[in-house]
């Protein structure tokens, strides 16, 4: 009888922890998704820095980042290689300030940009729902929000071991993006100066010229 | 002959032993349809044994798409790409796997497969000189340092994560090279990649390949498949259309034509029949005349089904219809014996019926015995069925026949008879005017003969709906032309060799820059020999190489950020030797369908196939340099319909002047003399030249199934002769011109109403009858007692 009772004692102890994080992760999502239903554009600078084994040191690099609703982006590197995309519903164009090419993709045709772009959508967007289908979500903290986020996709999980998010204090954007790759390289991006739903540049989502 | 009247005269008493017999025969008959096995494959109209055309034939069933179920999806404007690439998919899962196996609407096993990575491996079996020269090109310091550069801003890219491993193993990115490979083997010239589905470059169309057991020529089971395919496509979103591009649709079309047809037909030769009968015969006992061709092709079949075992379709069909000739044996014995005059018995007026109706048959024989040595197998069993059934249609006509006709007519009175004296007994001067007319008709005849051209292409003789041919324009369209693809076979007794000669013809391609527009296994799989010899080079290549460019790297990578390590994998990529590419590692590659399209064996050996163009100057090009090498056979769609032409062209030349040779001897036979063998062919002349000169004026080409009516023209055209130059010269009146007149219009109303027909096969058949009975009637009827009046 005693056997019994701790086993119920032993399985309520460890299922606790699992039943209080999904109970939590569900308002919380859905406060996340309420406070980025509102946004129409996006503006943000960004410090990238990454620890890849290729490297003999950590990369480090400045860029910015313009999103307006539904389907347009821009994700540009400013140094040390002046490099990015953008992307304008289903088309994109992306730049390489050392070789200074430019080039024209389609997601349907570029699966990896396709991926890339879906990705890049879905946290601009805050769109839950998506990333619900593809991660396992788990909540780290609730004030500020920080969640980890399991690839379901076997291919996908073939490379990134975890993604962990950690969103700004009102919840309506992101503040940092945490990618642990599977080998152990990792990639930080912190988000700064973040501005929603102000007018953006009138090239906000125009190719550099060269 | 006389045999023919003491055999009606020791059966004279013996009807009920002719009854069972023929009672017999149906029994017989109707056991051994029950038993007959029939092939209905248009294969019994293409030449077969070791002819050029039959080997070409063979060889273009193999061709990738010959066989398979294309469906073609469009979207209409303002559908996007990707709902047309879900309604693929949910048109691909709605099709039935048991009549639609192995659907498939992109390369999937090529995209989840690990192709990409092992193609790279496999790179010192694939670069050949040209590859090795090219990375030469890339090993200089700019170009070393321009590709770190690019991978440096890559890997800082978000997509860097997804190409880090590739940049590591391959940074120099001669893996290039080896995909290229791929572009070789792609079979749809018009299209792109999406989703991993096959679109069309404008993103309007896509595709579905398929299989089935359904065989092209099987009308029951391609309304099935069609059936099924319409059902499938309801469900698809508004804007999407689907089509099935195949052999059936056509082949249901043309059954469904026929059958129109068939109903049409049949009820006008019904009335036509009909009329004659009322018109003409006016007697029950008449109808046993026409039970005799039910009869003939009752013993035709039964012959030549005992001959070959199994018959074509279209020989009992086509064979059906030539044995309505043999009406005409019966109708001459008929009005012989029920109008005749001149002497005192039945017997005398059969024996004297019986020579031209012999020698009519021996010389209609004569004219479809040519048809054995056809290159045709149809057209051989053709021969046996209607030879079988003009010798069941003689003896018939002779031994059974006059025993079911009843007793002569009376004498017609004086009045009665004068009437039907010979028109040109009652105006003599029409005998000119008959012959002047004669002679133009003919005359213009000659001249649009001259006209007249032979097609050899089958796709002549069906009937083509314009909603299918739209539909396999559109796919054309799209997508290019993928089913009219020239193929180039390299035979061998063992796959090295095969592979060796496969290689030749894709060095030859590329010696006359059409390596681009090629389908070919060469540039993926190359022959072990050449493989080796590349790995030697490979291996020379980077020995004299590898310090002066591990220290370049080592400077470029340094510069931008990489670590010592870094092409790590690159350098341990470089000291491995892959495995050998052969057929088991293409398959682990995704590349099964591919291999199975390209490269085929038999008990003969192997055959690797390579697609080029169908076009006649290209064709010609490789004609002089490739075909000449043993083991390399060219085959095209379109040379295949000019080779086929010459076939029958040659073919018919032979039919014609063996036809020719055999009636001549047997009209020398039969008349002795030179002016009545000429007066005897002028009714076959006549025919078949307003034949040729009414195709001719018309604009209309021969075809094989004309090849077949003018053999029956032959036929019909020497008997109408023979039995006026008999008439001519008989003391007896056998009513001939009654017999002619009335055999020419039911052989008009039977095969001209063919005419009508919407299939186009039909209606060349029912227009060539058409143009030589109507002209050849008139000529035996008119023309030859105009030159030789009866003897009286």
């Amino acid at each position: 009888m005693r056997k019994k009772f701790l086993l119920t004692y032993l399985l309520l102890l460890f299922a606790s922890p699992c039943f209080a994080e999904s109970t939590e992760l569900v308002p919380v999502l859905a406060e996340l998704k309420q406070a980025a239903a509102e946004t129409e554009t996006l503006s943000s600078n960004f410090v990238q820095e990454k620890h890849l084994s290729i490297f003999a040191e950590k990369l480090l690099s400045n860029g910015r980042f313009f999103y307006q609703k539904p389907d347009r982006l821009r994700w540009e590197l400013l140094t040390p290689v002046a490099s990015g995309f953008v992307l304008q519903g289903k088309q994109g164009q992306r730049w390489n300030g050392l070789s200074r090419e430019q080039e024209r993709f389609s997601v349907e045709t570029d699966p990896i940009m396709g991926m890339i772009a879906q990705q890049l959508l879905a946290w601009a967007r805050v769109d839950l729902d998506w990333l619900q289908t593809r991660y396992r979500i788990e909540l780290q903290t609730a004030k500020p929000v920080s969640l980890r986020l399991y690839p379901l996709d076997e291919g996908e999980a073939g490379f990134i071991d975890y993604l962990q998010i950690l969103f700004a204090n009102d919840q309506r954007h992101l503040s940092e993006v945490l990618m642990v790759e599977v080998e152990g390289d990792s990639t930080l991006l912190r988000f700064s100066e973040v501005a929603i739903n102000t007018e953006l540049p009138a090239d906000a989502f125009a190719v550099p010229e060269f | 002959m006389k045999l023919v009247a003491d055999c009606y005269c020791r059966l004279q008493h013996r009807r009920g032993w002719l009854l069972l017999i023929l009672l017999l025969l149906l029994v017989v008959a109707g056991w051994s349809f029950s038993q007959l096995k029939v092939e209905e494959s248009i294969s019994a109209m293409l030449p077969d044994g070791d002819s050029q055309v039959a080997r070409d034939f063979q060889l273009l069933q193999r061709a990738p798409f010959a066989r398979k179920l294309v469906i073609h999806l469009t979207a209409a404007d303002g559908i996007e790409t990707d709902q047309l690439i879900t309604a693929t998919d949910q048109l691909r899962s709605a099709l039935p796997a048991e009549l639609f196996s192995n659907p498939l609407s992109g390369p999937e096993e090529l995209v989840t497969g690990q192709l990409f990575r092992q193609l790279g491996d496999s790179l010192p079996y694939l670069a050949d000189v040209d590859d090795l020269q090219a990375i030469d090109e890339q090993l200089t310091p700019a170009q070393i340092d321009a590709r770190l550069a690019e991978a440096l801003a890559q890997l800082l890219q978000p997509q860097g994560v997804a190409l880090k491993k590739q940049l590591r193993r391959d940074p120099l990115q001669f893996d290039c090279l080896a995909l290229q490979k791929l572009r070789h083997l792609n079979p749809i010239p018009g299209v792109r990649l999406e989703r991993g589905h096959f679109v069309s470059q404008d993103g309007r169309s896509s595709l579905i390949l398929a299989d089935t057991q359904v065989a092209i020529t099987d009308a029951v089971g391609g309304k099935a498949l069609l059936d099924a395919f319409t059902e499938a496509r309801q469900d698809l979103p508004a804007g999407i259309r689907a089509e099935l591009v195949s052999g059936h649709p056509y082949t249901l079309a043309n059954a469904q034509a026929i059958q129109a047809d068939m109903q049409r037909v049949l009820l006008v030769s019904g009335i036509g029949i009909l009329l004659l009968f009322f018109l003409f015969l006016r007697s029950l006992r008449a109808l046993s005349v026409y039970l005799l061709p039910l009869f003939s092709m009752v013993v035709a079949v039964l012959v030549a089904a005992a001959w070959f075992g199994t018959l074509s379709g279209i020989t009992i069909g086509f064979g059906a219809v030539l044995l309505g000739i043999t009406i005409d044996f019966g109708l001459h014995v008929y009005f012989a014996l029920r109008n005749g005059s001149g002497v005192e018995t039945r017997e005398q007026l059969l024996q004297a019926v019986s020579r031209p109706v012999l020698f009519g048959g021996f010389t209609t024989l004569a004219a479809f015995a040519v048809l054995l040595r056809s290159e045709l197998p149809g057209q051989r069993q053709l021969a046996i069925f209607a030879m079988a059934g003009i010798l069941a249609a003689l003896l018939l006509a002779l031994l059974f026949l006059p025993h079911f006709i009843g007793e002569r007519k009376e004498e017609s009175p004086l009045s009665r008879r004068q009437l039907r004296r010979h028109v040109y007994d009652r105006a003599p001067g029409l005998r000119l005017t008959v012959l002047l007319l004669w002679l133009l008709v003919a005359g213009l005849a000659g001249w649009q003969a001259q006209k007249l051209t032979i097609n050899g292409e089958l796709r002549q003789l069906s009937y083509l709906p314009t909603e299918l041919q739209q539909a396999e324009q559109r796919l054309g369209e799209s997508w290019g032309n993928m089913r009219g693809r020239a193929l180039l076979f390299a035979s061998a007794a063992d796959l090295e060799s095969a592979l060796r000669l496969n290689e030749l013809v894709w060095q030859r391609l590329g010696e006359q820059g059409l390596q681009d527009e090629a389908v070919s296994l060469a540039p993926l799989f190359p022959s072990q020999q050449t493989q080796q010899q590349r790995l030697q080079n490979w291996e020379g290549f980077w020995q004299q190489r590898r310090a002066t460019t591990q220290d370049l790297l080592q400077a470029s990578g340094q510069k931008y950020g990489f670590s010592p390590a870094a092409f790590g994998p690159f350098w341990t990529r470089l000291e491995q030797t892959p495995a050998n590419i052969d057929q088991q590692r293409l398959k682990s590659w995704g590349l099964g369908r591919m291999l199975d399209n390209l490269l085929l064996k038999d008990e003969q050996g192997y055959q690797l196939m390579t697609l080029v163009p169908d076009r006649p100057e290209l064709l010609g090009a490789l004609e002089e340099n490739l075909t000449r090498l043993p083991g390399i056979t060219l085959v095209s769609q379109s040379r295949f319909g000019k080779q086929l032409s010459a076939e029958i062209g040659a073919d018919f030349s032979r039919f014609i002047s063996s036809a020719g040779i055999a009636v001549l001897v047997l009209l020398l036979l039969l008349f002795r003399r030179l002016p009545e063998v000429l007066l005897a062919l002028l009714p076959v002349l006549t025919g078949l030249l307003v034949m040729f000169g009414g195709m001719g004026w018309l604009g209309l080409e021969m075809n094989l199934f004309n090849v077949v009516a003018s053999i029956l023209i032959i036929g019909l055209g020497v008997d109408y002769g023979i039995f006026m130059v008999c008439h001519g010269q008989q003391e007896e009146d056998l009513a001939s011109s009654r017999a002619i007149l009335i055999s020419g219009m039911t052989t008009l109303v039977g095969f001209g109403a063919l005419v009508l027909a919407k299939h186009p096969a039909l209606h060349s058949i029912g227009l060539t009858v058409l143009l030589g009975i109507s002209a050849a009637v008139p000529t035996a009827v008119l023309v030859i007692p105009a030159f030789r009046p009866k003897r009286r």
